[in-house]
């Protein structure tokens, strides 16, 4: 039989409920992959080997006690080490909280096994969400599974290598400023980014909470859709009140037509100087691929999107100052041992459990908001918010998504980027999403020519209109496969088939 | 120092309140499902919420919302359609999140304002030529409030070890986050308070209305109702506000008023010896009645307020503000202008009644069940004797208020009565006739007691005769106590006069 990384998420909830494997087999084909792969790739913080093999015999248990299974039956899933799961620590890839215990499971989470996932373990990540490479954790690295000496991308470089590598068939991530869409697109995975609201954050450990939401990493558009419905299925979650009541159906209405529909371009930006030639190249691909579905290419403006970038670094280091003050030593976390006064141990435990970029940003979130420096920075930022929300609302009436790069090039090499001001830039096509709160998912278009590392493109659309989003990154999916340019499903050649037979 | 009615003559006092106030009537804290509880073992009504776990969120307490809404009205605020909660960040163990969720510029109470009536010696305080007095010197001053809004409470922190209970010389400290997320609805009013009565009276009259809102119990002492006073003073007729300070643990209303009257006189001094007044918070010591400097503040504290990105903006709707103004009962004022003007209660009684919510419910189910001329005795009953009972039931004080109204009773047996029905179900009349307390109309064995008693107090007998009237009230005492209470004193005096002027 063939290497469970052959199939979907579909394809093994429909084995699992058919007979064909148990949940158990494919758990055990999981752990074998990880094994195998895992020296070379490190996407794991934790591997959760005993919570994936009681809840697969779990999801075994119910199949024989004639009930009815998940949409995620026996499907292994990975998890970003920011997201509870009892039973795990959640560490966020610090210091701070290495031996944190997660003190419930988190709502993502909880819907994921609730559909019948078998939890694998959690994943690497930038500190905290900080970064864009996955080199700020505070543990290891993580290696691009295309090319292990590039980056796999960040902050949820983990969950998007698990993924690539063929380790796990789904995982989980969160996006603050593109921390799925451009892990995504260096791993030649599809990641999605919902529109803020879809997905519960209660359990999430918060970075910018105006910003953050979680989404899924896949090998093919139809599995990330079906990860939607499993995170959306039990309705909005009263735990969080930011979250909204979406409808699930994603995968149902996926392969509809998307004939008539329309898709937006910025000539300015598909000719931005940012870009390499390959990644210019991608967009073209994949304006010709959604053109031969029948999708008509519009143009449109984002006037304000150049400072999307300034905004986001005044909204999400002021927001992630906020939520991380309250790892003082006291309660939770690192704790400076042998200090005489509560100041020294606050001072001394967050010296020593947070890493350079967790301090950079919130020194720079506690200036941002202090008394004088507010009105200059976040309330003009705000307001840049409202212009970049209304800019998108304009050009949203004027098409269904918007097309742009995930990132202006493939995977860099390890150390290669380590001016964090040219890391934060490289955010640029990413974050004005997160600024107006839409939905983003990146697509593989194929592997670059230049470089020979995966290219993803970016759909974003309208708030709320996700169903939709994903349907045109079907058609998008389905074009570059009709034209032979990329093949869904498929992991990273280095690893595919290595260990993880179904037996 | 001089007493504050000199130096406030001299000088004007500028006096602005705080007021915090737990709102201990809700089951749930405000963003958890946590119970609300004042005596449970510490930190048992704790969640990943109000312990601020990294991944727990806030979910806002709507019945917490309807509370701050009820008091806005009830203080006459204009209820704000939208308003936001702001982060208010400082690192300190007692929240949890080292910041504390709270409301920005915009509360959902904004320009209220209560009417304060100043009577009695308190108004004396007042000088004359200050504002208009009655013939009786009371006065009427409107108090403008700018705001009341919502936030949540801290932890509560014991220091072990070291002195004075501070954390800074504590061997080790406790936290006890049962408190941690209680929710807690803040006032601040504009600086219209002008003496320490008006501040006392202000704090009176709200923890009257919030008890009648029926929102919190409004203890000073247990703290679930907290004060801060902030005072300056200036030369009469200067325009220039003077140097504040803030002053500490006034909990009681008399630690307020003290506090404040004490500061004001301090302050004075001060100024008056050339001095200056310094910026900074003090704290109120009841047993040396003084204030004390708790720290200097000299540069306001930033606590990089900013609004709270896990919850979204408040828009109140139409139909919740007026869900909420149906709920809010009649109010203090408005129930003693409608004693004074149905029942022809004096308007002091009928203040005292109204004042607490559990009184005037009893009060007006006395008033439709007893005959109209039986009402004034049952005011006397309400205001005088009910105040010391615990459990008397409406039934009690009517049959009661009979008892004295047709003079079966004395009112010092009724006293008796009550103590001894307080609690139970037993009837008062039954109570009378096992005791055999019913007054004695026998005007005969009357004379007789009253001849003891007038031989027995001649030198009384002797002052009396000689101009001194004022001595009928401890032989009518005397009367009352030889005949065991069952005299009836009007009458024991309308003898005694008889025999005294022979």
């Amino acid at each position: 039989m063939a290497g469970f990384d052959q199939l979907g998420a579909r394809a093994i909830a429909a084995g699992v409920a058919a007979g064909d494997f148990s949940a158990s087999e494919v758990a055990r084909a999981a752990l074998d992959a990880i094994e195998a792969r895992e020296p070379k790739i490190q996407a794991f913080l934790q591997v959760s080997a005993g919570l994936a093999l009681k809840a697969a015999a779990a999801t075994d248990a119910r199949r024989a006690a004639g009930e009815e299974l998940g949409l995620l039956a026996g499907v292994p899933v990975a998890f970003k080490d920011n997201m509870h799961l009892l039973g795990t620590r959640t560490t966020c890839a610090s210091l701070m909280l290495e031996h944190y215990e997660s003190p419930f499971t988190a709502t993502c989470v909880r819907r994921m096994l609730d559909a019948g996932a078998t939890p694998m373990g959690k994943t690497n990540m930038d500190e905290f969400a900080f970064g864009s490479s996955t080199e700020s954790s505070a543990f290891h690295r993580t290696y691009n599974p295309w090319d292990i000496t590039c980056v796999p991308g960040g902050s949820s470089g983990g969950s998007a290598a698990a993924v690539a590598a063929g380790e796990v068939t789904l995982a989980l991530g969160s996006d603050t400023g593109g921390s799925i869409r451009q892990p995504a697109s260096f791993c030649g995975v599809v990641g999605m980014k919902p529109t803020y609201g879809v997905v519960s954050r209660y359990g999430v450990v918060a970075f910018g909470s105006s910003l953050d939401q979680v989404g899924p990493f896949g090998r093919s558009v139809a599995d990330v859709a079906l990860a939607m419905d499993a995170l959306v299925a039990a309705g909005r979650d009263p735990f969080d009140s930011t979250s909204q009541e979406v409808p699930a159906g994603f995968l149902a209405h996926l392969e509809a037509s998307v004939e008539g529909m329309r898709v937006g371009i910025m000539p300015d930006l598909m000719g931005h100087e940012a870009l390499t030639p390959e990644v210019r190249a991608a967009l073209d691909d994949a304006r010709v691929a959604l053109g031969d579905q029948g999708v008509e290419v519009v143009e449109v403006d984002l006037p304000h999107m150049a400072s999307s970038i300034a905004a986001y670094y005044a909204i999400g280091p002021s927001e992630a100052f906020s939520n991380l003050a309250r790892f003082d030593g006291v309660r939770f976390g690192y704790q400076q041992p042998g200090c005489t006064t509560l100041a020294e141990q606050t001072a001394l435990s967050r010296a020593y459990g947070f890493g350079a970029e967790a301090k950079r940003r919130q020194m720079l979130g506690a200036y941002l908001l202090a008394a004088g420096v507010y009105d200059k920075y976040y309330y003009p930022a705000q307001q840049v918010r409202t212009l970049i929300t209304s800019d998108y609302r304009r050009a949203f009436a004027r098409c269904d998504a918007i097309m742009l790069p995930a990132a202006p090039t493939t995977a860099w090499c390890f150390g290669e980027v380590s001016d964090p001001m040219q890391m934060y830039a490289s955010d640029l096509f990413t974050i004005s999403c997160n600024i107006a709160g839409n939905g983003g998912v990146c697509v593989p278009v194929g592997l670059g020519a230049d470089t020979g590392m995966p290219i993803g493109v970016q759909l974003q659309g309208p708030a709320f209109q996700d169903h939709k989003l994903l349907r045109m990154a079907r058609a998008l999916e389905r074009g570059l496969e009709e034209s032979g340019r990329i093949k869904p499903g498929s992991v990273a050649p280095a690893f595919a088939g290595k260990g993880g037979e179904l037996a | 120092m001089r007493n504050v009615r000199e130096v406030l003559r001299d000088w004007e006092a500028v006096i602005g309140l705080e007021v915090h106030t737990e709102l201990t009537t809700l089951k749930t804290k405000m963003f958890c499902d946590c119970r609300l509880s004042h005596d449970d073992p510490p930190n048992t009504n704790v969640c990943p919420v109000c312990l601020g776990m990294p991944g727990a969120l806030p979910v806002p307490n709507e019945r917490a919302i309807e509370a701050i809404v009820m008091a806005g009205i009830a203080t006459d605020c204009q209820i704000q359609r939208r308003s936001y909660f702001y982060r208010k960040h400082y690192f300190y163990p007692d929240m949890s999140k080292n910041y504390q969720t709270t409301q920005g510029p915009v509360a959902f109470c904004m320009h209220g304002h209560l009417d304060l009536e100043v009577t009695g010696q308190g108004a004396e305080e007042r000088p004359e030529f200050t504002v208009e007095k009655a013939a009786g010197g009371s006065y009427v001053v409107p108090i403008r409030i700018l705001r009341i809004h919502m936030e949540e409470d801290a932890a509560k922190m014991v220091h072990v070890g070291g002195t004075e209970g501070r954390i800074t010389s504590a061997s080790e400290s406790l936290i006890d986050y049962n408190r941690c997320g209680t929710p807690l609805i803040e006032l601040v009013t504009e600086p219209d308070l002008r003496t320490p009565e008006e501040a006392r009276l202000f704090m009176e009259q709200l923890r009257q209305t919030f008890r009648t809102l029926g929102i919190s119990d409004c203890s000073l002492e247990n703290g679930s109702m907290r004060c801060d006073g902030n005072v300056s003073i200036r030369r009469r007729g200067d325009e220039r506000l003077g140097t504040k300070t803030e002053m500490k643990n006034l909990n009681s209303f008399k630690a307020l008023h003290d506090a404040l009257a004490y500061e004001i006189c301090r302050q004075a001094e001060v100024l008056e010896e050339g001095g200056v007044v310094c910026q900074e918070t003090r704290h109120w010591e009841p047993s040396r009645r003084r204030t004390v400097v708790m720290r200097a503040k000299e540069t306001s504290d930033d606590y990089r307020m900013y609004p709270d990105p896990d919850l979204a903006p408040f828009d109140l709707s139409d139909e919740f503000i007026e869900r909420c103004r149906a709920r809010v009962p009649e109010l203090p004022l408005a129930k003693r202008d409608r004693y004074v003007a149905d029942y022809g209660l004096k308007r002091a009684d009928a203040a005292q009644i109204a004042s607490n919510p559990a009184v005037a419910a009893i009060f007006e189910e006395v008033v439709v069940a007893v005959a109209k001329d039986v009402i004034p005795t049952v005011a006397n009953v309400v205001v005088n004797l009910l105040p010391a009972t615990r459990a008397v039931t409406a039934a009690q004080v009517a049959s009661l208020a009979d008892l004295l109204a047709n003079n079966t009773i004395t009112f010092a047996a009724a006293r008796e009565v009550l103590e001894t029905v307080d609690g139970t179900d037993a009837n008062p009349e039954t109570v009378v006739d096992e005791r055999g307390m019913r007054q004695s109309t026998d005007t005969d064995a009357l004379k007789t007691t009253v001849d003891e008693v007038l031989i027995r107090c001649a030198d009384q007998v002797r002052q009396y005769r000689e101009g001194n009237r004022r001595v009928i009230g401890f032989l009518v005492g005397q009367c009352m106590k030889a005949s065991h209470g069952t005299g009836n004193p009007k009458l024991f005096n309308q003898l005694l006069r008889e025999r005294l002027k022979g």
